[in-house]
This record gives C-alpha cells, structure tokens and sequence, in this order.
C-alpha cells in the first residue's frame, strides 16, 4: 500500500484514496486486507489458520498469502500479535470506530497540514450546514413510516 | 391569512411606510443642498442635509441595482435551462398528473439535483434531470406539491418585491430580517402543503433526505428570485416534531430601524434645519439635538444595513 509512515509506525492515510467508490476501510486497505481485520474485530483474537479457516467458507486461499497479508496489517500497526507456543495470535490494535476516527483524525490533519486556512474554512462551512442529528432525524422520519404504511 | 403572509403585509407596511418618511426627507432636504451648491457651506445644516441626501440616493440606487441585477440573472439563468431542456420523462408526467400543472413545469439536463419555481406573473416549475432520476415517484409528487405552492402563491413575484425593499431600505435593516424570515418561512409553509396534499410525511421527509447529500452543493450560483428547494435544519425541525418557526429579530436591527426612522421624523419636521422652530433654539443644543443627533443615528443605521446588504455579495466574492 502506498503510504507513509508517522512516528507511531502507523500509515498515514492518502487523501487521494478518499476519492475511491469503496466503502470506507476499503479506501485504505486492499480488499483482502479489509476482509481479514474485518474477521478480527468480530473475533477479537486469531491465528492464521483461523482466518483461513474462516475465509474458506467463502473462498479458499493459501495460507501464506493469509499470513502475508495479516504479517504486513501488523507491520501497518492495526495488528498486535503475540508468541503462543509455535504461533502468533493477532489482535486488532484499535477496535473499529477507534481505527476509523484515527484515520479521520490524520486525514483532517493532513488537510490542514496541505490547505491550511482553507480547509479550516470547509471544515467550518461543514459544521454550519445540517448537522448529524439533523440527518438521521429526517431519516428516522423517512424510514418510519415506510414501515408504518406498508 | 398564513404566517408567511402575515409577515409579507408587515413587512410591505413597513416598507412603504418607511419609503414615505424617507422620500418626505428626500423632498425636504433638495433645497438644503441646492442652497449649499449655490452659495456654499454656510452652516453645518447644509452639509449634514448634503450627507443625508447621499445617503438617500445610495440607499435608492443599492435597491435598483439589485433589482436590476436580479432580473437580469434571471433572464440569463432561464435562457440557459431553456437549453438544456428536455421531453418530459414518462415518470414526471405520471407525478404531475392530477396536480393541475399541464405545461407549467421543465425538466432541464443537468447533474445537480434542484427544483425550483420561477418566473413572475405566471410562474414555472424547474426539475433537474438528476432529481428526477434520484427520487421515486411518490417523492417526486412531493416535491411537485412543495413547488406547486409557490407557483399558486406567486413566491418569485412576492421574492423581488421584499428583495427590492429589504436592499433599498437598507437604513431599516429589520425589513431586511423580515425578509429572510418571510422566504424560510414560505418553504416550510410548502412543506406544510406537499405534507397535507400526500398524505403523510414520508415521501416529503425521503426526498429531502436523499437530496442531502448535495444540499450544500446544490448552487445555480446567481442570485436569483427564485424558489430553490433546500434542505435547512429549520425545515427538518418542522418536519419532526412541527415545531414552528420563531420570528426573532435582532434587537440591535430593530433599535438601528426604529432610531432611524424616528430620525428621519425629526428632520423632516425641523425641515432639515431649516424650520423658524429650529432657528430659534440656541445652536449649541439646537445643531446637536435636532441635526448631528438624528443624522447620526441614520448614518449608524445605514453603516449596519449597509454592511448587512454586502455581506452576500463579499462572501460571492472571496468564496
């Protein structure tokens, strides 16, 4: 993945990337990648050959192309992993709202770090429009009597 | 009467009602300054009539320019929908049908999600392609319902009207505040409307909601009189929980409004400086009390509005 690395040993996020039509991990992670920290934030814990395990039902993959990509998330700081025995065990290093608002947090950093004053002003601009609970408010209202009327 | 209305006529009372005083000023202060031109400053009357004249005419001016300006962008921005005009779409017709707009409303190729109504004494309603593309039949009938209010109320007519006032009064800058109450209050009174008219809130609420994504970047970029539909929190709190708009108006506007139109008043009544009652009083009370004081307090009333009338042609300009 191209990306850089901040002090923490963790990728700073490419902005370029937020253009992309995928869902949010997936603007920073390969698709395979996306797949397997998903798998660990719902485990909480797993060795290699239980992420194989876990992807066989939908796919089948080597397993050293598992333990590639779960060694490079560890190297990418979103995984932490421990010696048990003759394997490691990985764990998420951040639950998935914390890794989410991290990336947004360096994102919005890098904005500023680049456009200064000007990405200050949007972020601004942002807050004075209709805010979140605004949103889900009307979406509530929308989707209710969907329901209702059905 | 609706509350829209109700506000329309105050505001349209007030307006006129200020246009008399300020155009009684007007009259009462040409002779004032066609004496300074002939013969000089004599006294400080002459030139604090000469001051107040100007700020008359620029007030005048500000309201015709905008006017002018409003009318012209209009023309431009129809011009430009006209060609991008295409066939009405077979869901369109289906939404319509029934609605009593038979050749009243558009469709116009384009890829921002926007309806409007526009047009004065026979008003149209304007639907982007992407709109009609992004919302179901039922919410394309709401948004018909909502657009079709303004079009029986003539909403682009009563715009241009306020917006004449609210940029040529701009000593009074409370008609300026009524005014945006006025235009906010109207689309939730369209709302209120394409709610009752539906049936329920649902198809409303969902058009809305998927129009959100583009509500702030949905700018036909002029400054038009037209009614665009928008997505405010002011709406969607209407929409929830029916909460009614309040009217809450500046306390500074309605002090500088009232100060300058009791101002005006005054001048008027000393004839400018020029009355036997004025001559009378002692000029150390007489120029501050009589003159500097009302011209003051017209000249702060002109700095807010002023600045008030500015502000979206500055944030136009540095955006």
């Amino acid at each position: 993945m191209a990306g850089e690395r901040d002090n923490h040993g963790v990728s700073r996020p490419d902005l370029r990337r937020l253009r992309r039509p995928e869902k949010a991990e997936e603007k920073f992670l390969g698709p395979l990648e996306t797949e397997v920290m998903a798998r660990l934030w719902k485990r909480r814990s797993a060795t290699v050959r239980d992420i194989v395990e876990d992807l066989a039902k939908t796919r089948e993959l080597a397993y050293t192309t598992v333990m590639t990509i779960m060694v490079r998330l560890n190297e990418k700081g979103l995984l932490e992993r421990t010696r048990e025995g003759k394997t490691y065990v990985y764990r998420p290093s951040h639950t998935r709202d914390e890794h989410r608002a991290r990336l947004s947090r360096d994102l919005v950093r890098g904005l500023v770090a680049e456009f200064g004053d000007a990405a200050l002003a949007a972020f601004s601009a942002e807050l004075d429009t209709v805010d979140a609970t605004h949103r889900a408010a009307l979406r509530r209202l929308a989707q209710k009597d969907t329901r209702e009327t059905r | 009467m609706k509350r829209a209305d109700r506000v329309f006529t105050i505001m349209l009372g007030l307006a006129l009602a200020s246009s008399a005083i300020l155009l009684a000023l007007l009259l009462t202060l040409v002779p004032r300054v066609e004496q300074l031109v002939a013969r000089g400053a004599e006294d400080t009357a002459d030139v604090v009539a000469a001051l107040v004249l100007m700020l008359a005419l620029c007030g005048i001016s500000l309201g015709l320019v905008t006017l002018f300006r409003q009318l012209v962008a209009t023309a431009v921005l129809i011009r430009g929908l006209v060609a991008q005009k295409i066939e009405l779409p077979s869901s369109v017709v289906l939404a319509a049908s029934g609605l009593d707009l038979d050749g009243r409303v558009d469709v116009v190729a384009d890829a921002r999600p926007f309806s409007f109504c526009y047009w004065f004494l026979r008003p149209r309603i304007c639907l982007s392609t992407a709109l009609v593309e992004r919302l179901d039949p039922d919410e394309l009938r709401a948004v018909l319902y909502h657009e079709r209010y303004h079009l029986r109320q003539r909403d682009p007519l009563r715009q241009i009207v306020a917006r004449y006032f609210a940029a040529g009064l701009y000593v009074v800058p409370v008609v300026d505040e009524l005014l945006a109450f006025h235009t906010l209050q109207k689309e939730i009174e369209a709302d209120q409307e394409a709610v009752r008219a539906s049936g329920d809130v649902r198809s409303l609420a969902s058009a809305l909601y998927k129009l959100l994504p583009d509500a702030d970047d949905v700018s036909l970029g002029l400054l038009v009189p037209v009614s665009p539909l928008s997505v405010t929190e002011a709406r969607i709190d209407q929409l929830v929980a029916g909460r009614p708009l309040s009217l809450a108006l500046s306390p500074l506007s309605v002090a500088l409004s009232g100060g300058a139109l009791v101002a005006a008043a005054v001048l008027v009544a000393v004839k400018g400086g020029a009355s036997v009652a004025f001559e009378t009083l002692p000029p150390l009370y007489a120029v501050p009390g009589l003159l500097v004081g009302p011209a003051s307090l017209l000249f702060a009333a002109a700095v807010d509005g002023g600045l008030h009338q500015l502000r979206p042609l500055t944030q136009r300009l540095f955006s």
